[in-house]
C-alpha cells in the first residue's frame, strides 16, 4: 500500500515531529487515504518501477518516485506487529544529535558530518520479539560478617556466620531480542532501553516515511538472548539482596523461569551508513531516545597533520621558553 | 565537492589549531622582546680588581706554542667579561711528592694532592687574582708536566667557589684530561669553556632538565593527543539490572538472615622501624690556603 495525500496526490508520511499523517508537497496533514492495498511487490505501485526487496522486507522506498511502499502481506496476519514506538526523532533532529556527539572526533574525516553524507540516513523499523519472564530466584548459603580491631599489639578478628536465605519473584517484562538479521544483536543491544511507555497499537501509517521488516526469524530461535539478559538481571538482584556479608558461601542456588509470553512489536532506528576507503561504517540512532552507537573512522592524514602541528607547536613554545630563561 | 570538503578540512585545521597558533605568536613576540631586553641590559659589572697583574697564561712547562698562548689570553679576556671572574692558567714541570720535593721546594706536605693545591691557591692568592677583589672571584687551572707527577688541579674562589661543587670540579678538570695528551690548548680551552658555561648558568641540572623536556614533552604531548583521540568506544551499554522488572523491584517472597556462631582470632602485630640519611651539596674541596683565604678544589693526576 501507499499513503497517499488527499489534496495533492503526493507521499503521505509519518511526521516525528508532528506525531501524525502529513504531506511534504502540499504541507496538507492528516490528509491521506491507502492507496494501492495489496499491490503486487515487483513493482512500484506509483510509478511502476522495479523495487529491489529481500525476503523480510516490509517497507521500502522507490527509487524512481520516492514514494515509501509498505507490503501488506507483511505486516498482517502472522506477521501483523502487536505494537510500535513510532519514530520520535524526525531526520533533521537525528543529524542534529549525530553532528553533537561527533563533532569532537578530530581524526574523523572531513566529510564525515557533511550534510551530503548525513542526509543519507535512513529510518528502518526493526522487528524486535519481546519476552515476559516470571522469574524466580532462591538461594539458601552461609554469610560471614568479620570486624577486625586492636587493642595494644594485638589485633583481633571476629567472625559472625549467618544462615543467609532469600526467595524472590521478578516479572520481567518486554525484554527485547531483535528478530532482524541484518542488524547486529550487540549494536541493537546497546540501543537500549526504549521507553515501553511509548508503544502503541500497530498501524500502518507509522511504516509511512520508512524502511521496515516483518521478524526474520521465529521468537523460540531467539528466546536464549532474552533468557541471558534475564538470568544476569536476575542474578544481579538476588546479589544486591545479600550485603553486608565479607564472604558467602553458596549452598543451593537457582534462577529458574517458565516459557515466557512474546509479543512481536516494531522499534525505530536510524541508520546512517558512511562509507570510507571502501569500508562501511554503520551508526545507529534510537529512533525514540537519540543513543548513538557506532565507531568513527579515523584519516590517517588527520592523525599526521594534527599530530605533526602539535608537537611543532610544542617544541617552539618549550624552545622559546628555554632561550628566555637563558 | 572534493575541493569543498577540502577547504572544510584546512577550516578545521586552522579553527582546532588557533589557540595554539596565537600562543605561539605570543612567546615568539614575548622571546623577542625578552632577549633583545636581556641583550641590552646585560652588564658584567666594571673590573675592580687593580691589584691583579694582567696576565692569564703562565706557561711555565712550554706546552703552550706563542700562538696558542695568545689565542688562550684572547679566549680568557672574553669569557672573563662575560662572567665577571678571573681564569688563570699556568703550567709547570716540577716535582710536588715526596721528602726531596718538599725540602727542595719548601712545600707544607710529601703528598702530590696537597702540594698541588698549595701552588695553585698561593699562586692565585700572591697575585691577588679575583675579578671583583683581590682574592675574590675566579679560578686557576695548574697543570704540571713533570714526569710520573703530571696532573691537572683546579683551584677556585669566591663565586666559582660557591657554585662549583665536587661534581663540577670534577668535570672541569676531566675536560683537561679528555685532550691533554693530543692537545693541550684544546684540553684547556675546553675547561674554560665548561667553567664559563656553568657560571653563565648554560649547564645546569636546571638546563639539562629544560633542555630534555624541550625535546621529549612536545613527542610526549603529541602522543597522547593522538592517543586519547584515537580512542573510540561503539556505545555504553546503559540498561540495567531492573530496567525490564515490572515495577523496577522484585517480590522478596523469603529474607533471612539467622545468626549461626561467633568466632574470634587473634594475632600480634609484629612491628618494625627504619632510618635513613642522605644529602649533599656545596662547595666543592673547601679549604682555607695558606694565605688564610677561601678556596675550593679538586686534582686528577695522571
Amino acid at each position: 500500500m501507499i499513503f497517499k495525500c488527499k489534496n495533492c496526490g503526493g507521499n503521505s508520511v509519518y511526521s516525528p515531529e508532528k506525531k501524525m499523517m502529513y504531506c511534504p508537497f502540499c504541507e496538507s496533514e492528516k490528509s491521506d487515504e491507502r492507496q494501492y492495498e495489496h499491490a503486487q511487490m515487483q513493482t512500484c505501485p506509483n510509478c511502476g518501477g522495479e523495487v529491489t526487496y529481500t525476503e523480510h522486507t516490509s517497507a521500502l522506498q522507490c527509487p524512481y518516485c520516492d514514494h515509501y511502499i509498505i507490503f501488506d502481506e507483511r505486516i498482517e496476519g502472522a506477521y501483523a506487529p502487536g505494537r510500535i514506538i513510532p519514530f520520535k526523532l524526525g531526520r533533521e533532529k537525528v543529524k542534529e544529535l549525530i553532528r553533537n556527539k561527533f563533532r569532537k572526533c578530530t581524526f574523523a574525516p572531513t566529510d564525515f558530518l557533511s550534510e551530503a553524507r548525513l542526509n543519507t540516513i535512513a529510518g528502518e523499523y526493526i522487528p524486535f520479539w519481546m519476552f515476559d519472564y516470571n522469574t524466580r530466584c532462591q538461594f539458601q548459603g552461609e554469610g560471614v560478617k568479620r570486624r577486625v580491631w586492636v587493642a595494644g599489639n594485638i589485633e583481633y578478628t571476629e567472625s559472625s556466620y549467618f544462615r543467609v536465605v532469600r526467595d524472590m519473584s521478578i516479572a520481567f517484562q518486554g525484554i527485547p531480542a531483535d528478530a532482524s538479521i541484518k542488524m547486529p544483536d550487540g549494536i541493537m543491544d546497546l540501543l537500549e532501553p526504549y521507553d515501553y511507555g511509548e508503544l502503541v497499537p500497530f498501524r500502518p501509517e507509522y511504516m509511512s516515511g520508512f524502511m521496515g521488516e516483518k521478524y526474520n526469524m521465529a521468537a523460540e530461535m531467539i528466546e536464549s538472548r532474552a533468557h541471558a539478559k534475564m538470568e544476569s538481571s536476575a542474578a544481579a538482584m538476588l546479589q544486591q539482596s545479600i550485603n553486608g556479608y565479607s564472604s558467602l558461601t553458596p549452598a543451593n542456588r537457582s534462577i529458574t523461569a517458565p516459557s515466557p509470553g512474546t509479543e512481536f512489536d516494531l522499534l525505530p532506528v536510524w541508520v546512517y551508513r558512511y562509507t570510507y576507503k571502501d569500508k562501511e561504517y554503520p551508526f545507529y540512532v534510537n529512533g525514540q531516545t537519540g543513543k548513538i552507537i557506532g565507531t568513527t573512522p579515523i584519516s590517517k592524514a588527520k592523525v599526521w597533520a594534527y599530530g605533526a602541528t602539535l608537537w611543532a607547536c610544542l617544541t617552539a613554545v618549550t624552545a622559546m621558553i628555554g632561550i628566555m630563561i637563558m | 565537492m572534493e575541493n569543498a570538503f577540502k577547504r572544510e578540512a584546512r577550516k578545521q585545521y586552522l579553527h582546532f589549531f588557533r589557540i595554539w597558533f596565537i600562543l605561539v605568536g605570543i612567546v615568539a613576540v614575548v622571546t623577542i622582546v625578552a632577549v633583545t631586553a636581556k641583550n641590552m641590559l646585560r652588564t658584567t659589572g666594571e673590573r675592580r680588581n687593580t691589584q691583579a697583574p694582567a696576565e692569564r697564561v703562565y706557561d711555565y712547562a712550554d706546552v703552550l706554542t706563542d700562538a696558542e698562548e695568545d689565542r688562550l689570553r684572547e679566549l680568557i679576556a672574553e669569557k672573563e667579561a662575560g662572567i665577571g671572574c678571573d681564569l688563570v692558567l699556568v703550567t709547570m714541570r716540577q716535582p710536588v711528592e715526596g721528602s726531596e720535593a718538599r725540602e727542595a721546594y719548601g712545600y707544607r706536605y710529601t703528598d702530590w694532592e696537597r702540594n698541588m693545591q698549595d701552588i695553585a691557591d698561593d699562586f692565585y692568592d700572591n697575585h691577588f687574582y679575583g675579578y671583583n677583589a683581590p682574592y675574590g672571584d675566579g679560578a686557576l687551572i695548574l697543570d704540571n708536566w713533570y714526569e710520573g707527577q703530571s696532573g691537572t688541579h683546579l683551584s677556585t674562589s669566591g663565586r666559582i667557589f660557591d657554585r662549583f661543587g665536587n661534581l663540577e670540579i670534577d668535570r672541569a678538570v676531566t675536560k683537561v684530561d679528555q685532550y691533554i695528551e693530543s692537545d693541550p690548548y684544546k684540553a684547556y680551552s675546553a675547561c674554560i669553556d665548561y667553567i664559563t658555561d656553568v657560571m653563565s648558568g648554560k649547564k645546569t641540572e636546571f638546563w639539562s632538565v629544560l633542555s630534555l623536556l624541550t625535546l621529549f614533552a612536545p613527542i610526549v604531548a603529541a602522543g597522547v593527543f593522538i592517543g586519547t583521540h584515537l580512542r573510540s568506544k561503539e556505545g555504553k551499554n546503559t540498561t540495567t539490572a531492573t530496567t525490564y522488572i515490572e515495577g523496577g523491584r522484585p517480590v522478596m517472597n523469603l529474607q533471612r538472615d539467622d545468626f549461626v556462631r561467633k568466632h574470634v582470632s587473634q594475632r600480634r602485630i609484629q612491628t618494625s622501624s627504619s632510618s635513613g640519611s642522605g644529602g649533599s651539596g656545596g662547595r666543592g674541596g673547601a679549604h682555607v690556603s695558606s694565605g688564610g683565604h677561601s678556596h675550593g678544589g679538586g686534582s686528577h693526576r695522571r
